[in-house]
């Protein structure tokens, strides 16, 4: 809660805060608070998808259950989207969402950092996506990949104006990728926090009002915060889908 | 803009790629085959007690179609058994019926013989009542004394005019 008389900028909750200062040579990676809520987002994925399948029943509690669900739940999206060949990247796509859905969702809790509100940590995501999906393309089609920016049946006039957006589209993915992302995570935590300063700054009962809406917008940003798990998802599968299946 | 602040970019990235790595190889390695495990185990129970079930059903099948053959084969049974005994039943009755008329005509051919006997007897005792009768008769009359003989052949002639 901001201390009364200080000004407090909406931006202020994305600044990173060293823990402990860790330097190898002259890299500084100290462990931050961002560092922190991906540890937080890790074990609470890794504890949660260990126990709750931990007594392997073959009738599943309700926890066993929701493990199983999203396992179905991406294991269907890839089948849908690529096929049988998407089988042996479950187990990324399968981590890229839950590290992603996670991530926003530990964000969502009150003084919590979200690692997925920063540019470079999206962008590293989405490149890792971007390269192996290009390095897969040209193992699966070697050179021949290059036609993947050949659009075919359209008039030969129009292949020098194409063939660059086509190549320009492919190289923008990481970008989109990741800027959507972090932009909706940024705009999200941000609304939310011009919100909650209105609470404070407005007259007393006023302050009820935008109170009230944050609690409407909390419940769109997890909304948001799945679909953005979602989307980035999807989209690995439709990369590594086009890394198969040229036009 | 805390985002555009290079500071910590090695620090954010190198911490990404440890958790990042550390969660696939995790994923990849513990929990997701485990959850692979336990969806094929249950799918594999599924398909044993659907097969299971499906030869339940045959058996059930099976059973059903012999319980309606004997079904039919008590019925058939039963009718011929009924068939049997009214037939017998019939025969029965017949021989019975014959053997009842017997007894009855001997009993008529034994009731006629009676009653013609007794016919004869009171007829007998008949003409014994009218010699009787004639005999008073005549001494009332005509204090005559008749003997037996004379009022049975005096009967006897009268007799033989009626008739």
């Amino acid at each position: 809660m901001a201390a009364k008389g200080e000004k407090h900028s909406p931006l202020e909750q994305f600044e990173i805060v060293p823990i402990s200062n860790i330097e190898i040579g002259s890299y500084n990676i100290s462990f931050t608070n961002s560092s922190f809520a991906m540890l937080i987002t890790v074990l609470l994925i890794t504890m949660f998808l260990t126990l709750t399948v931990n007594t392997r029943s073959i009738i599943p509690s309700r926890l066993q259950l929701i493990s199983e669900l999203m396992y179905n739940f991406i294991a269907q999206l890839l089948t849908d989207t690529v096929g049988d060949n998407g089988k042996k990247y479950f187990p990324f796509v399968f981590t890229l969402f839950m590290f992603v859905l996670i991530g926003n969702m530990v964000g969502m809790i009150p003084y919590q950092f979200t690692f997925t509100s920063h540019i470079i940590v999206t962008f590293a995501l989405a490149s890792i996506v971007f390269i192996g999906v290009t390095i897969l393309g040209f193992i699966n089609h070697g050179i021949k990949f290059f036609t993947f920016f050949y659009i075919p049946g359209v008039p030969f006039y129009m292949h020098p104006l194409l063939i660059p957006i086509e190549v320009i589209s492919y190289l923008s993915r990481p970008i989109s990728l990741s800027v959507r992302l972090f932009a909706n995570m940024l705009a999200g935590h941000t609304l939310l926090k011009v919100f909650a300063g209105f609470v404070v700054s407005m007259p007393f009962f006023t302050g009820v009002l935008p109170l009230t809406f944050i609690v409407a917008l909390t419940g769109l940003e997890i909304l948001i915060a799945f679909l953005q798990a979602y989307v980035f998802a999807i989209l690995t599968c439709l990369y590594i889908n086009d890394a198969y299946h040229l036009h | 803009m805390p985002q555009l602040n290079p500071e910590f970019f090695i620090s954010q990235l190198f911490w990404l790629f440890v958790f990042f790595s550390f969660l696939l190889i995790f994923l990849w390695r513990v929990s997701l085959p485990r959850i692979a495990t336990v969806m094929e185990k249950r799918q594999n129970k599924i398909n044993e007690n659907l097969s299971t079930a499906k030869e339940l059903q045959e058996q059930a099948l099976k059973i059903e179609k012999n319980i309606n053959f004997q079904i039919s084969n008590a019925k058939e049974e039963t009718d011929e058994e009924i068939k049997k005994t009214i037939i017998s039943l019939q025969e029965e009755a017949s021989t019975k019926l014959s053997s009842l008329e017997k007894e009855l005509e001997v009993k008529i051919s034994n009731s006629e013989k009676e009653i013609i006997k007794n016919r004869d007897l009171q007829m007998k005792t008949i003409n014994e009542e009218i010699s009787n009768i004639t005999k008073i008769t005549v001494s009332k009359i005509s204090d005559l004394k008749l003997s037996d003989s004379v009022v049975n052949q005096a009967i006897q002639s009268f007799k033989g005019k009626i008739n």
